[in-house]
């Protein structure tokens, strides 16, 4: 059973690597500060829960080979997994906005609807 | 900012020290003990800062089920499709985007259910909510950086961006 378990999170793993690599592309090959962002989400969301799913079903396979590791092991990786999910969205969407406040230069949009409207803050 | 009531500090309270629990992982008295002052203290400061709605509104067997079904299986389907997407974005040599700026209307009423959805937005990659702003009415309206603008009324590009989404935080959250 754990010897399959293994087999699992390495699986995970590796679907993992692949996202992190499709954001490193994206975020070198993008071509304004915007579209890097969300070519970024793509790490910090699946390229990281990859490695957060291959480490939990690892932490549950060492947990039934009797390892005495595997229960501090799973809680850490589980909150790790909580606050990044937390933590994310709240700093992209702060820096996505910061950067079009102070006006980075970007390409061309289709449309803008944040520029028309008028905000006083 | 109004004063805290009593619901909201227990549950800033327990909060904390189930966290407590979870990071120290030992049930020893005196370990207790100290966690209970800890989170009586910081549940006594943060309490009116943290809840500003109904505390155990997640305690409803309907609501908690709703949110479980919506972080275990209907967003992560959501998050596969986005990545997979804009990872070929990234990935095709013609790099196909389009990118722009939209606003989307949105029916949430509660202000955790607009964090939610707006957080939701910003998790998925290809959407970033920039902001969020309220008209005359009332309605919350949603500023997003979409990198494959698609055409049409504000309402079906709402439609295409939230998708199931906005429908299963309003089931957690109204």
């Amino acid at each position: 059973m754990s010897e399959i378990l293994r087999y699992v999170s390495d699986a995970f793993v590796v679907l993992g690597i692949f996202f992190a690599f499709a954001g490193t592309v994206g975020l070198l090959r993008m071509p304004d500060a915007f579209c890097r962002m969300q070519s970024s989400t793509n790490i910090a969301t699946l390229g990281l829960y990859g490695a957060v799913i291959g480490g939990l079903v690892k932490a549950v396979s060492m947990i039934l080979e009797g390892h005495e590791l595997g229960w501090t092991m799973l809680v850490k990786i589980a909150l790790i997994g909580l606050f990044s999910i937390l933590a994310n969205p709240i700093g992209g969407h702060s820096i996505a906005k910061a950067a079009y406040r102070k006006g980075v230069e970007h390409t061309e949009f289709v449309c803008d609807k944040y520029g028309e409207d008028e905000f006083d803050d | 900012m109004k004063k805290a009531s009593f619901g909201a500090w227990l549950a800033t309270f327990l909060l904390c020290l189930g966290f407590w629990m979870l990071v120290t992982l030992s049930t020893a008295p005196d370990m207790l003990i100290a966690g209970v002052i800890v989170s009586l203290l910081a549940s006594l400061f943060a309490a009116r800062f943290f809840i500003h709605e109904s505390p155990f509104h997640l305690l409803n067997p309907k609501h908690l089920f709703s949110l479980l079904g919506y972080t275990l299986l209907v967003f992560p389907v959501e998050l596969l499709k986005a990545n997979w997407d804009v990872a070929r974005r990234a990935l095709s040599p013609a790099l196909p985007i389009n990118p722009g700026i939209v606003k989307v209307p949105s029916e949430m009423k509660s202000e955790y259910g607009q964090a939610m959805l707006a957080n939701s937005i910003t998790l998925t990659p290809g959407t970033i909510t920039l902001d969020v702003a309220e008209d005359e009415q009332g309605k919350a309206w949603y500023y997003i950086h979409w990198i494959d603008v698609a055409e049409g009324t504000a309402e079906e590009q709402g439609e295409t961006i939230k998708g199931t989404l906005e429908k299963w935080v309003g089931r957690i959250f109204e």
